[in-house]
């Protein structure tokens, strides 16, 4: 909504009648020509090239002409009708966010768990993940290796090609594989749920419990084929994703209880680089009180 | 000759007095910023008709298998002179009309800081293409034989060698490229020296506009990439006239070592023909989404960023040179290293539409295309980073469609949202907006009819530069495709001109801010006067028009 006419400091206008500006001149525009006809002696005659050096003489010294002593000006008169409109002013404001009012956040997140709860919790959880899938082995399949030599299947071309037995059978490079590739990957999305569960307005443990888990299933489940074809046609869906569940909802279950951290997001550029100065660092409410 | 102690005064004109020929040489003579910030931008558009057309040419021979559309050597021509084209005599002619145009009038200035080589610049960028399109008339030579160049824009040593390329041909594209250069160099130094020394009072660089901050970098770029090319294109005339065999293998020269000179400019050029896309989006998305940039700080670090790093990534294009492991693998890294502030920019521009009063104008829904599209190039930039996959594809149909995804659904849509966003301001009449979307949906659809396709045709194994193909290996549907794309594209690029010349000649008269901008050239009329401002402008914020129109919630208390 304009209400009211101002002239801003870009409209004020001039007390003068004319302003200075570059004069026009085509001294550099024959030196390019001539420059050119210099090069385009090369190509076509030199004959070309000489009327090229003359012409780029001659307009050098226009030019020098035209800058020295001194640089050529003209006064070039203002134009009332070329002047701008006035600036309107708009009397609505803007309302700003300001961290944590009415519930939103300039920025986010505002806090986050910390790391090592992402870890630990990614741990525990890839622990009972790897329970429940070393039991559906044992019960399906008669074997608790089963399931993790199909999980080292992953790294290691050979499992694709083995038979039902080898499955079954302990095998030490494929278990240390196997170890480590679920360690490791439990640890990282471990810690991508610390970093992204406070980034959720709401139903956190919803989402990193149950929708997480499940997009994770449709992802690999889609995926699986071509990573790992021998394993994505042995694969049990059910006891796949129950498992997934399990990790989402005991790991999501872990970090959620660990004591959140305040981030440096609010903070300026200075604060974070420590910089200790007066006025450097406003004065927090809390810190008020 | 007297020296001229006092500036002449201008008679006041009445419109409409001045005769043919007194114009004329006001276009000609002229050193304001402006008159030819636009002469960079009309000439660059007539280029972009020509290798459009070649383009065009080339794809309709590609269309069926066994095409009789055009011979071999004529196909070699087109694909040379249409890259070097875009690349010399459109994307760089863009660059310095936008910064040339936009520059001072967002930084409160009355002109650039050095007007006459302003001026210089721009003269011998146009006569260096004249020259080079000479070369379908002069590239003969005295023995007959050769034409325009048919090196491939990257005229790769030892083609270019006396040995192999008979006549003129190449000597045209050296000193064509080498003579336009010149302009390039003049038209960076000035923005440079404008940039640093003609800011209004108050603009400090923390309050520069971000289209000037990256404009800044990239004539940074320039002035540091185009050297080594210059530096090149010299020895290969040294080659070819004084036998002193820089690159002729055959006598002891280095063929990689042209494509190190070539590429040590090749690959910061893509980003010096970027980044005026980069600066158009950093202020065609705030204004349309009515927020502020988001991280404007973050977006500033993200261009310097990039401008470094792409100076460390130019092997990237050598893989297949057979390189050492360990040149690949620092090659590889530093061309993935740069795809994280690239990253940065791509989510700050849709977080600054997050959330936004989104108005789609032509302009935005142009940068929307431009956040899809280089989107996609980058990943298949990332993908042809990793050296094995290189390997696979280097030199296919795939590398083809990634940098057309870069250049034109990057930098071209990119282009088009700055003239329709700054058109108003420039030529003081409205674009037709129900043209504008004609143009951007039949330029999309175009565009990704082309260009999609072409990925799989080198997947499959299609090698770009071959004039033609046998039937029965899988190219032919997406070269079909592809082609179909050229039609709507040309469509599109139909309504554009019948738009300009449309809202030109008799479109609607645009008020003097009629986007409710935020940056100083709205605060000036439509088209700004000779002098841009009756009084230089002094500012307080990042958003100096913002402040004006509400001080009660200036930007300044914030900042």
């Amino acid at each position: 909504m304009t209400d009211e006419l101002h002239h801003g400091e870009a409209g004020e206008r001039s007390e003068g009648a004319h302003i200075q500006l570059p004069a026009p001149t085509f001294w550099p525009m024959v030196f390019a020509f001539g420059l050119t006809l210099l090069f385009a002696g090369l190509v076509t005659h030199w004959a070309v090239g000489v009327v090229g050096f003359v012409i780029t003489f001659r307009a050098a010294l226009g030019w020098w002409h035209n800058v020295i002593p001194h640089e050529e000006h003209e006064e070039v008169p203002i134009e009332p009708e070329l002047r701008p409109a006035p600036i309107l002013v708009e009397t609505r404001s803007v309302v700003r966010l300001r961290a944590g009012e009415q519930g939103h956040r300039q920025r986010v997140p505002e806090e986050v768990h910390p790391y090592s709860a992402g870890l630990w919790g990614g741990l525990i959880g890839g622990a009972v993940m790897a329970a429940l899938a070393c039991l559906y082995g044992l019960f399906a399949q008669h074997s608790i290796w089963y399931p993790v030599n199909l999980l080292a299947g992953v790294v290691i071309p050979g499992m694709g090609s083995a038979t039902l037995e080898q499955l079954r059978a302990f095998n030490g490079l494929a278990f240390i594989a196997a170890l480590v590739g679920h360690i490791c990957i439990s640890g990282l999305m471990g810690i991508v749920y610390a970093v992204m569960l406070p980034m959720f307005p709401k139903y956190a443990p919803f989402w990193a419990g149950i929708l997480m888990p499940l997009f994770w299933s449709g992802l690999v489940a889609t995926t699986l084929n071509v990573i790992d074809p021998a394993m994505n046609g042995r694969i049990n869906w059910l006891w796949f994703v129950i498992c997934q569940l399990a990790f989402g909802l005991v790991g999501g279950y872990f970090i959620a209880r660990s004591t959140s951290i305040k981030t440096m997001q609010s903070w300026t550029l200075a604060e974070r680089a420590f910089v200790e100065a007066p006025g450097v660092r406003p004065v927090r409410e809390d810190e008020e009180k | 000759m007297a020296a001229i102690d006092y500036p002449l005064q201008r008679p006041k004109a009445e419109p409409g007095e001045f005769s043919f020929s007194e114009t004329l040489y006001k276009w000609v003579a002229t050193v304001d910023h402006k008159r030819l910030g636009l002469m960079y931008v009309a000439s660059a558009l007539i280029f972009l008709i020509v290798a459009g057309i070649m383009a065009t040419v080339m794809r309709v021979q590609l269309m069926f298998p066994n095409g009789h559309v055009v011979g071999p050597d004529t196909f070699n021509r087109l694909f040379t002179m249409h890259g070097t084209s875009m690349v010399f005599l459109v994307g760089m002619p863009m660059v310095a009309g936008f910064a040339n145009y936009l520059v001072p009038l967002m930084i409160g200035a009355r002109d650039m800081a050095f007007p006459r080589l302003n001026s210089f610049g721009f003269w011998i960028f146009l006569l260096g293409g004249l020259l080079l399109y000479y070369s379908y008339l002069g590239g003969g030579g005295l023995s007959g034989d050769g034409s325009a160049p048919d090196v491939g824009w990257f005229a790769y040593a030892p083609l270019t060698e006396r040995g192999f390329s008979r006549g003129h041909s190449s000597d045209y594209w050296a000193l064509g490229v080498l003579v336009s250069g010149f302009g390039s160099i003049a038209s960076a130094i000035n923005v440079i020296a404008t940039t640093f020394c003609m800011r209004c009072p108050g603009m400090t660089l923390k309050r520069m506009p971000m289209f000037v901050w990256v404009m800044l970098i990239d004539s940074w770029l320039i002035v540091v990439a185009l050297p080594p090319l210059s530096a090149a294109q010299v020895m290969l005339l040294l080659d070819r006239y004084l036998g002193a065999n820089f690159f002729n293998t055959q006598n002891g020269g280095s063929a990689v070592l042209w494509q190190h000179y070539f590429w040590i400019f090749g690959h910061p050029e893509v980003y010096i023909l970027i980044f005026p896309a980069f600066a158009i989006l950093s202020e065609v998305i705030p204004i349309f989404s009515r927020k502020p940039l988001f991280g404007r700080p973050a977006m500033v670090a993200a261009v310097v960023a990039i401008g470094f790093i792409s100076l460390g990534v130019w092997a990237h294009h050598m893989f297949a040179v057979g390189m050492t492991s360990w040149s690949n693998t620092f090659f590889a890294a530093s061309s993935m290293l740069v795809g994280i502030p690239t990253g940065i920019k791509i989510f700050n521009w849709t977080a600054t539409m997050y959330g936004g009063r989104l108005r789609f104008t032509t302009a935005l829904l142009f940068c929307c295309g431009f956040l899809f599209q280089f989107l996609l190039a980058g990943l298949t930039g990332i993908m042809l980073a990793v050296a094995p996959f290189d390997w696979q594809l280097h030199d296919s149909y795939f590398v083809v469609a990634h940098f057309h995804f870069t250049l034109v659904g990057g930098l071209v849509f990119g282009l088009f949202a700055g003239m329709y966003y700054w058109f108003p301001k420039a030529i003081g009449k409205m674009l037709d907006e129900t043209l504008g979307k004609w143009h951007f949906w039949l330029f999309c659809i175009g565009f990704n009819l082309t260009f999609i396709p072409l990925h799989f045709a080198g997947m499959l194994g299609m090698p770009r530069r071959i004039y033609t193909y046998a039937p029965g290996r899988g190219w032919e549907l997406w070269n079909f495709v592809a082609t179909i794309g050229v039609f709507f594209q040309i469509a599109g690029i139909l309504f554009f001109i019948y738009n300009v010349l449309r809202s030109t000649l008799r479109g609607q008269p645009a008020t003097d801010d009629p986007w409710d901008g935020w940056t100083l050239e709205w605060a000036t009329s439509s088209p700004p006067p000779e002098y841009n401002f009756e009084k230089l402008p002094v500012v307080r914020s990042s958003r100096p028009l913002w402040d004006l129109k509400h001080p009660q919630d200036p930007d300044w208390k914030w900042e």
